[in-house]
């Protein structure tokens, strides 16, 4: 007999004397049918608190009958199917009256699989097969993407899951370009990290999976569809565990104080001054209150720049939120350590270059000048670091 | 104990109900140099400072690792910097352990708080709270206040005169600090008019929002008198913990205070507070604590915190001269406004508030809902 | 000098921690500190009664918890207790270390517990550490402590294949010793013929940093108890003396990437090192220490920083790597518990250096256990703006005499 999820048709109707619960047939006085292609005909009869199935070459008498296919059967009492559509999609159907069959629904505890070992084939059938019903419609509004799965190894395979018009869709294959596609050489790693046993970033760290494409969009998958339940794991859990997601904010009113003032307030005016150390002579970038290594007041002010020379740039990959706004950033991008005209040694100048750019920057070292650039500023200018757009190179 | 640990200078900006023009850097930075001034002291890695206790908070600041925000201004560049991230009252107890154990033989130790520029402190201290329970149920330090001030109230027969009398008296009191915040003048009506903010709390009982910073010198006793001719002595020090859950506690028992005090009496061998000790700055975040803390230091008798306010017990005992908290300090810092208040007692340097003959203080602090954690800081001249 | 004389000895007389894992949904913040509690306490033969003072860290934005040793007390058992809550940033573990000899020392407590923990799934770490940035100029900027400036600096140095090869040599070091190590967050089985696979394979993060090179986000929690030299004799067979400590920070911004020779920008590392070291009179570090525990927050430092603690030249360090040396068996091993990159519950991260470095002094690491006499061990702290703490760790009570 077919197996779906692990679980046969005469699994279900073999456990159902086990699963019968008295207390749910109250009053019920009724003969039911089941009538499951490709695996047979059963009649129910209940009557006085008490319950007797047998199998059945029609199903004359019955008050109600229900037809379905076996894997409909199966995966509605496995929880894998949603009765209510399978039903309004004509997948299930009652012969006769369908009042009285919803009364089978308090008649049996929920069927549970017996515990047996599931192979990565197993879960992979499972988790793709569960991928449609544990879409969220209402987290996806206005998404459209492609998600690739591309899972090697004897028991891989490739699928391809798309969202849009708040619908998702699966098709087994990848034949068109996908907006992320995880690649994991062994499918078993990837089973094993849906099912929490790895963590994501360890296989990626260790290059045993990638996600080739943009990764932000990898990282929305949970968003979108509800966490894969192990089926090995029904039962009642060992523990009773809860997450509680919670964003916290409280607002703030940062002064500037002088000389931060002085110096986000010449932004304005697309000047950058600095405070020098009056024993040192280093400038400050942000200007701050005192040169911490000679620990006096900084308060002689300086016009430097705007132009200037990289010093050092990290090109970064890694897409940081905002911690202001709580968006991840676009990657590649490069945040740039400039030493202004008018600066010497670490007095350097942080902020972003052009992204376009990010490949033609070099660094300077000692007196061999780096990449030239120049700041671009913004048209309307409030006092803050982001009154300089970025540099470009200057050319 | 066989050495002493001494304080040698104090500084501080005045307490304010905000300061608008000045970022918490800048505020530190005036202390800092008057400390330097003060003292002549240096960073020399041999003779000066090599260790800077800071006092601040992440959630205040806005700022996760808030002490990193502060190096340069108290000199910490390539010299140690540790945050006391608890009431500035404990940043002096360990300075004491970094005298006493040897490590250290001058200790700066600096603290800020800017608590205008969060939307509300209340929103601060709920975070103080476990996410799944007291958080959701709106529990901050306010509310456990409350609830403490209920049972307090209660057992102690205080009334909402007596409260009003306190408030009064703080804010009399303060006007004769120039560090203090300047409030409006209050009497004892419209304290007992003022919002019922949270159920016995009326506005007037809580302390207001306040922004401060201040520094102090402590050293070895054989260093001390490199920086000053008249130190103040560190005698004792102690703390306890409370339990969290409200339930949990005897909220009107003062089980934390009683032992943090007994154990910094132990230390410093006061038998007697009555009588061996002549000041108290009792850390009163609400007017219900200064009769509260009073018993648990033992100058009023358990429960008789009402009868002790009617008979003039804050005067008889030099409470809280300087105004106390709740005349206005940062939540974080009421330990080091207290300790600096002793300081100046000690040294004869209180002005119009100057007690004759101290010769012993005491300085209270509490921190968390209802007083959690409490600690007691002996001071002798 | 002040420094190295002690009012008292203070020897380490229990330690204990957690697995760390990037899967703690089983315990809440409190659960989680309570098991490095009971272990530290089982490990010393001692109960909550026995300890005089507690010393809590961690790093309140990861979690936001404000003041969380309150609401921690239910796990920590500081109720009706002495209670200190000292941070400072990745620094944490082993400042809670530091302060906790300094109250034992001071006569103040005779038995003081440390508690460094960090839940860094119940927050954003990159995010967390980015808010340490001025708000007001580099918050929007900041790339929370990853940086490819180390890589940059080495491959200028040793040219570009050497560079890359050393500092995967040493990842794939650290994850050898992971491995022997139970409760480390991570262990992948790397093996050295994986390297130039690794070069070209696992995804850059910031410059030439890769994903593998970068410390791991962990929950975990440690507790170290300290105690007097009176008491830590009577209670402990094997107590670990602390013979000295170290803190240096650095000023609030990172400038310094000037690359102008005529101006060094000083580290906080060999500063430390050359400090304490001077003091203690201990002229070649790499000959007195027999084991190092190292914060490596990425291989890169990792490689680097061994020059600067040991105060050695040129490409010494590295080829100490190179020779596996710093393997366990070699010459100066380093993170035999797999460090930093192999589990890192910041809040608890430094402080683990200084448990496990005691316990190799003990000879009681088990699997990783080195296979010398471990006499002088050395601990360091990474945090802030490139700041640094170091511990030294001794068997013996008699450095005193020297």
């Amino acid at each position: 007999m077919a197996e779906y999820w692990g679980v046969t048709v005469d699994d279900i109707f073999d456990t159902m004397q086990e699963r019968f619960r008295p207390e749910g047939a109250a009053g019920v006085d009724a003969v039911f049918g089941y009538d499951i292609a490709g695996a047979g005909k059963w009649k129910l009869t209940v009557k006085d608190g008490a319950m007797k199935l047998e199998k059945a070459k029609d199903l004359a008498g019955c008050v109600a009958s229900m037809v379905s296919d076996s894997e409909t059967f199966v995966g509605v009492n496995m929880g894998k199917v949603d009765a209510t559509s399978a039903f309004t999609g004509g997948k299930i159907k009652v012969e006769g009256d369908l009042g009285a069959f919803g009364k089978t629904g308090k008649l049996f505890r929920k069927y549970a699989p017996p515990k047996k070992e599931m192979s990565v084939k197993d879960y992979l059938a499972d988790m793709f097969g569960t991928v449609v019903s544990r879409f969220k419609a209402d987290a996806t509004e206005g998404v459209d993407y492609i998600y690739g799965f591309d899972l090697g190894g004897k028991d891989g395979g490739k699928w391809t899951v798309f969202i849009k018009d708040q619908k998702c869709r699966l098709v087994t294959g990848i034949d068109c370009k996908t907006s992320v596609t995880l690649e994991f050489g062994e499918a078993k790693d990837y089973v094993d990290m849906i099912l929490g046993k790895i963590d994501a970033n360890s296989l990626l760290a260790a290059g045993r999976g990638a996600a080739i494409g943009d990764i932000n969009i990898a990282l929305k998958w949970g968003l979108y569809f509800e966490k894969y339940v192990d089926p090995m794991a029904t039962g009642e859990p060992e523990q009773e565990l809860l997450m509680l997601k919670k964003t916290i904010s409280v607002n703030q009113a940062f002064v500037t104080g002088p000389i931060m003032g002085k110096f986000l307030n010449a932004l304005k005016e697309k000047k950058i001054i600095t405070n020098r150390c009056p024993k040192c002579g280093r400038m400050h970038f942000p200007a701050r209150e005192v040169c911490a290594e000679c620990r006096v007041r900084a308060e002689e002010w300086v016009e430097v720049g705007p132009k200037g020379q990289v010093r050092y740039m990290e090109y970064v990959y890694y897409s940081f939120p905002d911690p202001l706004t709580g968006e991840s950033r676009e990657t590649p991008y490069g945040m740039i350590m400039v030493l202004l005209d008018g600066c010497k040694g670490n007095d350097i100048f942080m902020h972003l270059i052009r992204s376009d750019q990010i490949d033609r920057i070099q660094g300077g070292r000692n007196e061999k000048s780096g990449t030239r650039v120049r700041p671009v500023w913004n048209e309307h200018r409030v006092g803050s670091i982001f009154d300089i757009k970025y540099f470009e190179i200057d050319e | 104990m066989g050495k002493r640990a001494a304080i040698c200078a104090v500084a501080q900006v005045r307490n304010q109900p905000e300061y608008p023009h000045l970022r918490f850097q800048n505020m530190l930075l005036e202390c800092f140099e008057s400390i330097m001034e003060q003292t002549k002291v240096t960073f020399d890695m041999e003779k000066g400072i090599r260790n800077i206790i800071t006092c601040s908070d992440d959630v205040f600041d806005a700022r996760t690792i808030s002490n990193n925000g502060v190096t340069d201004v108290v000199g910490a560049h390539f010299r140690g910097e540790e945050k006391m991230a608890q009431e500035s009252i404990n940043g002096l107890g360990y300075a004491m352990a970094c005298i006493l154990s040897g490590h250290d033989d001058v200790v700066l130790f600096m603290g800020h708080c800017k608590e205008s520029q969060s939307e509300s402190r209340l929103m601060c201290t709920n975070l103080a709270y476990d996410p799944f329970y007291c958080r959701p149920l709106g529990m901050d330090f306010r509310s456990a206040d409350a609830l403490q001030a209920g049972e307090y109230t209660e057992k102690a027969g205080i009334t909402d005169e007596q409260l009003a009398k306190i408030v009064v008296r703080a804010r009399r009191n303060g006007k004769k600090n120039p560090y203090a915040r300047v409030n409006d003048d209050v009497d004892e009506k419209t304290v007992m008019s003022s919002p019922m903010v949270c159920d016995p709390l009326r506005a007037l009982h809580c302390y207001p929002v306040t922004d401060w910073a201040y520094a102090m010198l402590i050293a070895s006793e054989e260093r001390a008198k490199e920086f000053t001719k008249n130190p103040v002595w560190m005698a004792g020090f102690g703390s306890c913990m409370d339990e969290y859950f409200m339930g949990d506690r005897d909220l009107a028992s003062n089980f934390p205070l009683k032992n943090a005090a007994a154990r910094a009496y132990a230390k410093a061998g006061v038998k007697d507070p009555k009588k061996d000790i002549q000041l108290f700055e009792l850390s009163d975040h609400a007017a219900y604590q200064l009769p509260l803390w009073a018993e648990g230091v033992g100058i009023a008798g358990d429960g008789k915190g009402g009868a002790w306010i009617d008979e003039g017990g804050p005067d008889t005992f030099n409470v809280n001269l300087s105004g106390g908290h709740l005349n206005g300090n940062p939540l974080l810092l009421g330990g080091a406004a207290r300790a600096i208040e002793c300081f100046l007692q000690l040294r004869g340097e209180a002005g119009e508030r100057q007690v004759k003959g101290v010769k012993r203080a005491l300085a209270q602090a509490a921190y968390g809902g209802a007083g959690q954690h409490q600690a007691v800081l002996i001071m002798e001249s | 000098m002040a420094h190295g004389k002690k009012n008292r000895n203070v020897g380490i007389i229990g330690i204990g921690q957690t697995k760390h894992s990037s899967h703690r949904e089983d315990v809440n913040q409190p659960e989680m500190m309570h098991e490095a509690i009971a272990a530290a306490l089982k490990d010393a033969g001692l109960t909550m009664k026995d300890i005089d003072c507690i010393v809590h860290g961690n790093m309140e934005l990861f979690e936001m918890i404000h003041q969380p040793d309150l609401w921690h007390t239910l796990g920590t058992g500081a109720g009706g207790k002495d209670c200190f809550r000292i941070t400072t940033g990745g620094t944490v573990g082993i400042t809670i270390g530091c302060a906790a000899d300094n109250l034992v020392a001071s006569g103040m407590y005779d038995i003081v517990m440390a508690i460094g923990f960090e839940k860094l799934q119940e927050g954003h770490t990159t995010g967390g550490i980015t808010n340490m940035a001025d708000p007001l100029w580099f918050r929007n900027l900041q790339t929370g402590a990853l940086t490819g400036s180390k890589a940059y600096d080495l491959i200028y140095e040793f040219g570009e294949e050497r560079a890359k090869k050393v500092s995967m040599t040493y990842r794939i070091i650290m994850d050898k010793h992971a491995a022997l190590n139970s409760n480390a967050h991570r262990s992948f089985g790397l093996d050295f013929a994986q390297a130039d696979d690794l070069i070209k394979n696992s995804p850059k993060l910031v410059g030439d940093l890769k994903l593998i090179e970068m410390c791991s986000q962990s929950d975990g929690a440690c507790a170290v108890i300290f105690a007097c030299e009176k008491k830590a004799k009577e209670l402990s067979k094997k107590p670990v003396w602390v013979r000295d400590h170290i803190t240096v920070h650095r000023e609030e911004v990172f400038n310094i990437f000037g690359y102008d020779d005529k101006y060094p920008a000083r580290q906080t590392q060999r500063f430390a090192a050359e400090n304490l070291y001077a003091r203690n009179g201990i002229k070649k570090p790499l000959e007195y220490f027999d084991v190092f525990e190292m914060y490596d927050p990425a291989s890169w430092w990792g490689v680097d920083w061994l020059r600067d603690f040991f105060l050695l030249k040129g490409d010494e360090a590295v080829k100490l790597v190179e020779d596996r040396e710093i393997m366990i068996g070699g010459k100066m091993p380093v993170n035999p518990s797999g460090g930093v990159i192999a589990s890192n519950p910041i809040g608890a991260t430094a402080l683990l250096r200084v448990a496990e470095a005691a316990l190799q002094v003990r000879g009681d690491a088990g699997a990783h256990q080195i296979p010398k006499p471990v006499n002088h061990a050395l601990a360091s702290g990474f945090g802030g703006t490139m700041w640094t703490v170091l511990m030294m760790l001794e068997k013996e009570l008699n450095w005193q005499e020297a």
